[in-house]
């Protein structure tokens, strides 16, 4: 899917309006740039994404391999609190798409995010933590 | 009394402490200036109007137990995951037993201490 959102791709910024945010996410999700999607994240950021804590490379790494078939990424915002420079957002989630061996992948749940406004006033992703199921099959 | 801490791992089980102490001043101390709390599920507190509702609670005597269940810490950010028990009185004087799972936000001041930023007790469905 071609992103349509006003996004600098070498310093994104998931900016400090919560529908924004979302709507960003969900494009560069959905356009299977794993290692541009990698930049909504803080270098320390931990992703739940795959069912464990990962961040810096191997965090990367799995972006990569998992938006590499295109994923489609669906998002709506249950609720949303900013206190100063941190942010806690709620969203419920489905993903549809392929699995490597053909068979259809469906996934769906709620997924807390914590956003963090950084040093050059940019807003981006310091945790994500999806429940009900990780956004990879059991 | 002094509950702030360097150590994220410690952090819930010092808040408890003061929770139960009944120092609503050192629980205060234990949330950012600008921290959020959502202790009625849907309604945001900040400011004077959170730190006065900590004060009105905890005049109940109210007693906590806090289990954290995941955490997730980087440089100077965390969210913790906690199961937690309140028992307490309500208006009426009857025993009321409060229970959910935490969603807490919680940010490393330049001090070097811990404090919430977000504190959404009923964060969890």
């Amino acid at each position: 899917m071609a992103i349509t959102v006003d996004i600098d791709f070498d310093n994104p910024d998931l900016t400090d309006d919560t529908d924004l945010q979302n709507e960003i996410f969900l494009q560069v999700f959905n356009s299977g740039d794993g290692e541009l999607f990698d930049k909504l994240y803080r270098a320390d950021a931990i992703s739940n994404f795959s069912g464990e804590p990962l961040t810096g490379a191997a965090r990367l790494k799995f972006f990569k391999e998992f938006l590499a078939s295109k994923p489609s990424l669906q998002a709506t915002v249950t609720h949303s609190y900013v206190a100063g420079d941190v942010a806690l957002i709620g969203v419920q989630y489905t993903i549809d798409g392929i699995q490597a061996d053909g068979a259809p992948l469906h996934l769906e749940g709620t997924c807390t995010d914590v956003l963090r406004r950084v040093e050059d006033g940019r807003w981006l992703m310091a945790v994500d933590r999806p429940v009900a199921g990780s956004l990879l099959p059991e | 009394m002094t509950q702030l801490t360097s150590d994220v791992d410690k952090h819930t089980a010092l808040y408890v402490e003061a929770f139960n102490s009944g120092d609503a001043d050192a629980v205060n101390a234990m949330y950012t200036e600008e921290a959020v709390a959502v202790w009625e599920p849907g309604v945001a507190l900040t400011g004077k109007a959170r730190i006065d509702s900590v004060k009105e609670f905890l005049a109940a005597g109210p007693k906590m137990t806090a289990v954290v269940r995941q955490s997730f810490v980087t440089g100077d950010t965390a969210l913790l995951i906690v199961d937690w028990k309140i028992d307490t009185t309500d208006a009426d004087g009857k025993p009321e037993h409060l229970t959910g799972v935490g969603v807490d936000v919680l940010r490393l001041g330049t001090d070097g201490h811990w404090r919430y930023a977000i504190d959404d007790p009923y964060g969890e469905k």
